[in-house]
């Protein structure tokens, strides 16, 4: 039986698969081909999917978007080697629009809002994309480098002024 | 009960009966929340001191704030807050409140609790410890004593300033409704 690493190598073009350390296998994909990749390590019994990220890498003027994978059973028994899966993909600052994963993994759902809301990527295909945690609309998505929270701070709430009896 | 305080009990009732029954409502934002359990169970005791914890607002007389105050934790404190009886005490927890603590520069946690709500006394510390909340339950009552915990009377003379404070964050508040402000400013 061939390993994981193999078998992805073996489906898809232009992937690059790369074994960080015991138990993580970084998987990077296109944009492009993420929505099959996830369902092919689906099928492949990577049926849980533990979280959705975003790094902003500004200098290189990307996101990218990284989605924990992992399994627990295999053909009806506990899985034996515990490996977790970083698939990670990357969409440009400028547009940053993708296809939602949630027709795949239902628990992307609330990960994909929190990604709109903080980061403003727009998954395409979402059922809500509904601010979650924010109070309020923020013009620049907070969680963006070039966010400055002091200029922020300073200017939505220290300009409040203290009540005077 | 002490004997020496037999004269004050029977000048003013009311307020001692007011200081011996701070009836609390915990406001479990921020981390100051861990310290409340081991104070109002039995190793520190607080009904020592007559604080005791109820099921709502419209029965306390003391509002707990115990930690930093993010926007959407501010507004069911305004809620409340205009749900309590009058008299009532706010006293607020850990440094996070008072300007922010170590959030003075997140973009979702307000800086100055007192902008939006009156608040009667700090307990100051990262997070404070036990001993430090009855210091200053006992502060509070030295205040309610001399009169000077009246942040209560101070929301409804200066409402418009509190209200017009609150609603810059959210806009229209919607609830509670607006209250008529005339003729309240000289009480
Ligand atoms: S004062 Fe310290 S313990 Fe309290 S909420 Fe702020 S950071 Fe947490």
């Amino acid at each position: 039986m061939s390993s994981i690493e193999e078998k992805i190598t073996a489906n898809f073009d232009g992937i690059e698969v790369r074994k960080i350390e015991e138990g993580r296998i970084e998987v990077k994909t296109k944009k492009e081909a993420l929505l099959s990749t996830l369902n092919f390590l689906k099928d492949e019994g990577y049926g849980h999917l533990g979280l959705v990220s975003c790094v902003d890498r500004i200098e290189e003027g990307i996101f990218e978007l990284v989605y924990i994978l992992s399994r627990y059973l295999v053909g009806g028994e506990v899985a034996v080697d515990q490996a977790s899966l970083i698939v990670k993909t990357e969409v440009p600052r400028g547009n940053p629009t993708l296809v939602t994963s949630v027709k795949v993994f239902e628990t992307a759902e609330p990960y994909e809002r929190e990604l709109h809301e903080m980061f403003g990527i727009v998954f395409s295909g979402h059922p809500r994309l509904t601010p979650l945690f924010l109070e309020r609309d923020i013009d620049l998505p907070p969680m963006r480098k070039d966010f400055d929270t002091r200029k922020y701070v300073e200017e939505e709430f220290e300009s409040i002024p203290p009540v005077e009896d | 009960m002490d004997r020496r305080q037999l004269i004050k009990w029977l000048k003013e009732p009311l307020k001692m009966s007011n200081k011996y029954s701070l009836h609390v409502v915990y406001f479990c934002t921020g981390c100051g929340i861990i310290e409340i359990p081991p104070s109002i169970t039995a190793r520190w005791d607080a009904e020592r001191f007559g604080v005791k914890p109820v099921a709502t607002p419209r029965q306390a007389n003391l509002f707990l704030i115990t930690g930093y105050v993010s926007l959407k934790t501010l507004k069911p404190i305004i809620r409340t807050y205009e749900q309590m009886p009058a008299p009532k005490y706010t006293v607020a927890f850990g440094s996070c409140p008072i300007d922010g603590g170590m959030y003075w520069d997140s973009y979702n946690t307000i800086n100055h609790l007192d902008k939006y709500i009156p608040i009667d006394g700090y307990i100051a510390g990262c997070m404070p410890r036990p001993e430090a909340v009855f210091a200053g339950i006992t502060h509070l009552w030295t205040l309610i004593d001399e009169g000077k915990a009246d942040g209560y009377k101070k929301y409804r003379r200066n409402y418009s300033q509190y209200r017009s404070n609150q609603e810059r964050l959210y806009g229209e508040l919607g609830w509670p409704p607006r209250f008529e402000t005339e003729g309240l400013e000289n009480e």
